[in-house]
């Protein structure tokens, strides 16, 4: 792997905190990258000091014409009983547009060190009023329940010729975790502009209510500082129904170094009684992942 | 089961010859997956036509329709233009529709779509849409801008060919799955292996699938890639017609391209394969000399007619058959 850690996720162990996140190797003869999923193990009373870098990605690549040929990225990581489940985005390579993405589902039994697939398909991919971009998928058992917060794409935005997605922020909701059934309306209204494209939820639970971090963008030019992702987010009492509140966030760009152009992918978990914020600066992930830990109280 | 009746099919012939019958303006042959809807005096047929991009020359299937007195006898119009408009950018159904299966429910007329979108590492994915007539069937417009299925957990990739029945008050569809894209000898590019699935629904739009379940038995075994599945009941006795082919060197090897299949159930459940017992009776033309594919099969006073495509795909048009009682 050359460069990017894109997506942390985290799974709290026994004596580490393992990050999940995705990387890629140099990009080939075309220019174009693939992305594999891995880990890194942070020592959990010092998550700033790193235990182990896994030597392999969790999951192969897809086969021919499946779904995950080309990516597995972002990958989501939970507990079920005896057994872990991951749930992550798989892309594949289209003509008129660079690519699309469809979630699929893959089972650890060795502790979350290696996955296997469901079977060669995604468990969520293209439907009805989600006709593309199936991706980003953030697996939560709140209440006994399985959620899967998601995106989904809504229109493919022509700029200077090049098309650029616009996604919202999705819900689907399962007993079992196998077996989804989509909510099939956007949880987050846009607030920037009409085609503001938002991403990654990461949803967590604390002080009686369940609190969202995501980022979002402009539909177009949004690869600088000025149009780039930036860290919103909402709270809702029911997972439903969702108040956006971006100042709230509590975290923008820096004024320089790393994450200085923008921030993204949030996510916040809990270990040993304090809360951590992992996030991705610059370029998406190009130079790695960040954490932040909670100062004030959980309004 | 008792002894299968054979289906004894009499050829009415090259009902709609592309060559003769004038396509709109930027149209450039091709009549594919006839498909039919009986009007009160006409038999409106369904099929693709292909356009040809002007970047990169690649084939692009529209629905058309032509109209024919009831008896296919004699054609009465071609429509215009395409009854279903191009799907957007990045959509499933981008590249095109092929085939578009329209089925009425009560007052509605709807069709099922099988929505053709370009990948690179593979020629194509499909997936399966859904869109209404409010005009008799001249236009129709899509539900929304997705399928209504597409690949799963345990059927990848390749959902498509929708052919959908109201019996006893359930919606039916028979559609197809992929199993394979692989390299064969003599290929330059992955070839496709498909199989007949089978799916059921309260209204038509949420679809309860037997998931990866191949219906059919394979006769040339799991390279078999099987299309167009169509069922009708007769005397009892439900009876589908599909095409089936070898996954490899299909396109010009006559021995291992589309023919016809047949298969049987009492149930809608198991089926048993009984290609012997369809037979097509008359002399083949020279459009249907070597291949028969894409089959419908549609009922209309008291008749029973199966529609198909000959040689080279439907490039030259479609045919008819009638059943013999």
């Amino acid at each position: 792997m050359r460069a990017f850690a894109q997506a942390p996720s985290s799974l709290v162990l026994d004596d580490v905190v393992r990050m999940y996140f995705s990387c890629r190797p140099e990009a080939d003869a075309a220019g174009q990258y693939v992305s594999y999923s891995s880990f890194v193990d942070l020592d959990r009373a010092d998550p700033t000091r790193v235990v182990r870098v896994a030597e392999h990605p969790i999951l192969e690549l897809g086969g021919t014409g499946t779904f995950d040929e080309f990516g597995i990225y972002p990958v989501s990581v939970i507990r079920d009983d005896w057994r872990l489940m991951a749930y992550y985005g798989g892309w594949t390579r289209c003509e008129s547009v660079p690519f699309d993405v469809a979630i699929g589902a893959a089972v650890s039994t060795d502790g979350g060190e290696t996955f296997s697939r469901l079977g060669p398909g995604p468990i969520l991919g293209r439907s009805l009023n989600e006709p593309f971009i199936v991706g980003g998928p953030k697996i939560r058992r709140f209440d006994g329940g399985w959620q899967l917060f998601y995106i989904a794409g809504r229109a493919w935005m022509l700029a200077s010729g090049r098309p650029e997605p616009v996604y919202r922020i999705r819900l689907a909701t399962s007993s079992d975790g196998l077996h989804w059934s989509r909510l099939d309306h956007d949880l987050i209204q846009p607030r920037i502009e009409a085609h503001e494209a938002q991403a990654s939820p990461d949803v967590f639970s604390a002080g009686g209510r369940y609190h969202m971090f995501f980022s979002y963008r402009r539909s177009i030019d949004y690869r600088g500082k000025a149009g780039g992702y930036r860290i919103g987010y909402a709270s809702s009492d029911d997972l439903v129904t969702w108040v956006r509140d971006d100042p709230q966030a509590g975290i923008q760009v820096s004024d320089d170094g790393w994450d200085a152009e923008m921030v993204s992918y949030p996510h916040v978990f809990e270990m040993d009684g304090r809360w951590y914020l992992a996030y991705l600066g610059n370029g998406v992930g190009r130079d790695g992942f960040g954490l932040a830990v909670l100062e004030s109280g959980l309004g | 089961m008792s002894v299968a009746p054979r289906l004894r099919w009499r050829r009415l012939g090259h009902v709609f010859d592309v060559r003769e019958a004038r396509l709109p303006d930027g149209f450039m042959g091709f009549a594919q997956a006839p498909q039919a809807l009986v009007l009160d005096d006409r038999v409106r047929i369904y099929f693709s036509a292909r356009s040809v991009d002007a970047n990169g020359g690649k084939y692009r299937s529209h629905v058309l329709f032509a109209d024919f007195a009831p008896s296919l006898d004699r054609l009465i119009a071609v429509s215009p233009e395409p009854v279903i408009s191009r799907g957007g950018l990045g959509c499933f159904d981008e590249h095109g529709i092929f085939p578009m299966n329209v089925v009425r429910v009560g007052e509605e007329i709807r069709a099922y779509t099988c929505g053709w979108s370009r990948r690179v590492s593979v020629s194509v994915e499909t997936a399966i849409g859904l869109a209404f007539s409010r005009d008799g069937g001249r236009t129709f417009d899509r539900v929304g801008p997705g399928p209504i299925l597409s690949a799963t957990v345990r059927e990848p990739f390749l959902v498509g060919d929708p052919s959908v029945r109201v019996i006893g008050g359930t919606f039916h569809m028979w559609y197809i799955f992929g199993t394979a894209w692989r390299r064969v000898p003599g290929s330059s590019i992955p070839e496709r292996t498909y199989k007949i699935g089978h799916a059921v629904s309260v209204d038509g739009v949420d679809w309860t699938r037997d998931e990866g379940v191949q219906i059919i038995p394979d006769r040339l075994g799991p390279d078999e890639a099987q299309a167009l599945p169509s069922v009708v009941e007769i005397d009892g006795a439900f009876h589908m017609v599909f095409c089936y082919r070898e996954t490899a060197d299909f396109r010009t090897n006559v021995a291992r391209g589309y023919r016809l299949g047949h298969a049987l159930s009492a149930d809608l459940i198991s089926w048993d394969r009984a290609d012997a017992d369809l037979v097509l009776t008359g002399d083949a033309g020279a459009w249907d000399s070597d291949m028969q594919c894409y089959p419908h099969i549609y009922e209309h006073a008291g008749q029973v007619y199966l529609l198909y495509n000959g040689n080279e795909f439907g490039r030259f048009g479609f045919g008819a058959a009638v059943l013999e009682r």
